[in-house]
């Protein structure tokens, strides 16, 4: 383990290590993509214990403190380890949730017991953790949930319906926001609770979308019975934890680089273009220089960021500047693939155009994901601009007083 | 390679920063532009002597910094937020890039030290992304060769004491060194959108000139790609500037009981265009790197960020008018000059579409 290294590496020789430890344990990424495909069965058992092995090499929690499990490096390793990984598909999409958000608010807000229970074994692939934030009712406006959580002696009663989670079909753990006093503004009264996803009580459904897969699931809580011990953070603090969950979130959304094999990417539309004998039409190749350009410039921008945080200067809310140009690409690159694709938009009988029609048609989910293109220009306009708040006339409105989501107020027809 | 500033970047940025808002701020750009002077010759002498911003990609050897196509569009981004009117892309970066991206030792001697001193103004008369002005003939051997023809619009073209003209020559194309003197040298400044940039109409009627030695297409090709760059990063502070003054505005102006930045209207049309400056910024920063570091991609990069800066700041000045209302379209405001300037900066030396062609290829598409 990198525990007994007994002098400290410098950034490049961890590079190397990482480099040499990637190639001979993880696969190449390949043309034909696949590998992090999550959820099977089999998969998830090969992604456990890739995540372990991930784990006994030193290259998991780069930068959490060496008493969780973590390395205890800095974020010129995280960078090197991730620059080093793209060559390759690590089969451990099962984690990125759990590692990526519930872990740095765990190591952020949570207790020194939780820290010491649910740190290593996150790291380590034993335990899989999903996120519990948005409701049928509550997606946008997140502070504005109905899930409810009540004390009852010495546990807490938990009580509503999740949407849109992420492996809450194969997750051990979840972070839930719950409202615990309605009686206070909405973002006043909320609290954030870790759930045993196998408690009794809890229903998880998959929740198919637009594509026709289903990648995200709903689930129920009916009087789930929650330890005075699952609270993270303070009572009524929830709020504050989810705004650091969320703000990685976006960053982790903007910031993924896709890859070579995205049926949307250049590379990908010019093959697919040159196949069709489209290349000869200028209104195409304009079309696809300029999606070069756009897909380019994102990426970039991630780079930037990455570089920036390296130097001391972290993104703060311009993850969502990231999330908001990563989605409008997005929409731009499948308006350029159906340019590219003419008529095989409406019929088409190969598996290639299947997988790029898949793609356009998944394209819509991305200016939701993470937060709306209308959110993330909220934030963007109040918290890296600095304009005044939107009025919100519902910030100083106890919870019960207030309409939300689509409901009817009682007695109103 | 990084894409953010190196720490004698920034020390640059900021004393180019300084000086723009301490010499030459908005209101005398604005006097400068009444008085109808196409540039303010002493503070073309300050930002040149003093602040060497001139000789900043001209080698040492010629009297230059030797400090690279980076930081010369480190100085423009400042230059460009302020719009400053000066000969500094017409002379540093056009004439003295296609100079040496051509093999004429003697032209470059006699001429590259001027303008990395600022004591010469020259030009290039290069109209568009592909280079050659169609428009110009050359007759009679390399030495005493006579030019004929026209060619429009040449920055600076009124004010360059040396001309680098683009010619069909009996041997093909060349580039050609005309004296800003010479006979049957006509030059018509043109009524140009934009105040700040001065253009002409270069008429020539049997003008001695000298062919210079070096592969013209070629070197057209490169000071094409170093005009993208420049040209990028001039927008590219511009459009800072338009993005910083909208939202200034957005939180001081109150209607309807709040400031106007709390309206979704304006607070998101000011967020799309910060993201479309970061995306931007982004693009031009490895354009800028590139040029420097690995000029195989140098032609992709620069077109690439051409692309996505000279339409985003035309959409921000023209935002910037809107979004401030009435006075934002007052004579009396900063937008219009923004606005004038993007227009202008949007089509010279290749518009849009021509930088998308020029990327296509770039591509292998």
């Amino acid at each position: 383990m990198a525990a007994d290294v007994p002098v400290r590496e410098s950034a490049d020789q961890f590079r190397a290590r990482a480099r040499a430890w990637l190639e001979a344990n993880a696969p190449r990424r390949s043309r034909a993509g696949g590998g992090g495909e999550v959820g099977s069965g089999a998969g998830l058992a090969g992604q456990r214990a890739f995540q372990a092995k991930l784990y006994d090499a030193g290259f998991a929690g780069i930068t959490w403190p060496a008493e969780y499990g973590g390395q205890g490096l800095t974020n010129a390793e995280q960078i090197a380890f991730s620059q080093e990984a793209r060559n390759f598909s690590l089969p451990v999409g099962a984690f990125v949730i759990g590692l990526g958000m519930p872990g740095p608010t765990l190591l952020e807000c949570g207790s020194e017991e939780q820290k010491q229970r649910y740190l290593r074994p996150m790291l380590r692939g034993e335990e899989i953790w999903c996120q519990l934030f948005s409701e049928p009712g509550a997606g946008s406006d997140v502070a504005s949930l109905q899930t409810s959580a009540v004390m009852d002696g010495d546990t807490w009663v938990l009580n509503g319906q999740k949407v849109w989670t992420s492996g809450a079909q194969y997750s051990e753990l979840g972070a839930v926001l719950a409202r615990t006093d309605p009686a206070q503004p909405k973002h006043r009264g909320i609290s954030m609770f870790i759930v045993d996803m196998h408690a009794p009580g809890v229903t998880v459904r998959p929740l198919r979308v637009a594509t026709g897969s289903a990648p995200f699931n709903e689930v129920f809580f009916d009087n789930v019975r929650l330890g005075a011990d699952a609270l993270i953070g303070e009572r009524n603090r929830g709020w504050d934890a989810a705004v650091v969950m969320l703000r990685s979130e976006r960053l982790t959304i903007g910031t993924l680089t896709a890859g070579r094999d995205n049926p949307l990417g250049f590379s990908k539309l010019r093959e697919l273009a040159g196949q069709l004998d489209r290349l000869g039409d200028p209104a195409i190749r304009r079309r696809l220089a300029e999606l070069y350009a756009r897909q380019s410039a994102a990426g970039l921008f991630g780079r930037m960021l990455r570089e920036e945080a390296m130097s001391g200067r972290m993104p703060g809310a311009r993850g969502s500047v990231a999330k908001l140009a990563g989605a409008e690409v997005g929409t731009f690159s499948a308006d350029v693939a159906a340019d590219v694709l003419g008529d095989a938009v409406a019929g088409y009988d190969t598996p290639e155009l299947a997988a790029v029609l898949t793609a356009i048609v998944a394209v819509p989910g991305g200016a939701i994901a993470g937060g709306t293109n209308e959110i993330q220009r909220n934030i963007i306009g109040e918290r890296v601009l600095g304009l005044a708040k939107d009025p919100g006339v519902d910030r100083l409105t106890p919870f019960n007083q207030l309409k939300v989501g689509t409901q009817k107020r009682q007695g109103a027809s | 390679m990084s894409l953010i500033l190196t720490g004698d970047e920034e020390s640059l940025r900021d004393s180019v920063r300084r000086f723009v808002a301490d010499r030459t701020p908005l209101t005398a750009v604005r006097e400068l532009i009444a008085g109808g002077e196409p540039y303010d010759t002493g503070i073309w002498k300050q930002l040149s002597a003093q602040l060497g911003v001139a000789g900043l990609a001209i080698p040492e050897g010629y009297g230059g910094a030797g400090a690279g196509h980076a930081a010369m569009a480190v100085a423009l981004q400042e230059l460009g937020a302020g719009l400053v009117p000066s000969p500094l892309l017409a002379s540093a970066v056009l004439a003295a890039g296609a100079l040496l991206a051509l093999d004429d030792m003697a032209a470059r001697e006699a001429l590259l030290p001027g303008i990395a001193s600022g004591e010469a103004v020259a030009t290039l008369a290069l109209t568009g992304p592909a280079g050659a002005g169609p428009g110009v003939r050359a007759t009679g051997a390399e030495g005493s060769a006579r030019l004929s023809g026209e060619v429009a619009p040449v920055l600076n073209g009124a004010q360059a004491s040396a001309l680098l003209i683009p010619a069909a020559g009996p041997d093909g194309l060349a580039v050609y060194l005309v004296d800003g003197a010479a006979g049957g040298l006509t030059r018509s400044p043109l009524t140009t959108a934009d105040p700040t940039r001065a253009l002409a109409r270069i008429t020539l009627a049997d003008t001695p000139a000298r062919a210079l030695a070096g592969n013209a297409a070629s070197a057209l090709s490169t000071a094409a790609d170093l005009a993208n760059l420049a040209l990028a990063a001039e927008q590219c502070g511009a459009m800072a500037a338009c993005l910083a003054m909208t939202t200034e505005y957005a939180k001081l102006r109150v209607a309807f009981g709040q400031p106007i930045g709390a309206f979704q209207g304006v607070k998101h049309r000011l967020a799309d265009m910060e993201t479309a400056w970061e995306l931007g910024h982004a693009a031009l920063r490895a354009a800028a790197r590139s040029a420097d570091e690995s000029p195989a991609d140098f032609p992709r990069d620069a077109a690439a960020a051409r692309v996505l800066i000279s339409g985003p700041y035309f959409t921000a000045a023209a935002d910037t008018i809107e979004l401030h209302g009435g006075i934002g379209f007052t004579w009396e405001h900063d937008a219009h000059l923004y606005y004038k300037n993007a227009l202008s900066g949007k089509v010279l030396l290749g518009a849009p579409g021509d930088q998308l062609d020029r990327l296509a290829s770039e591509l292998g598409m």
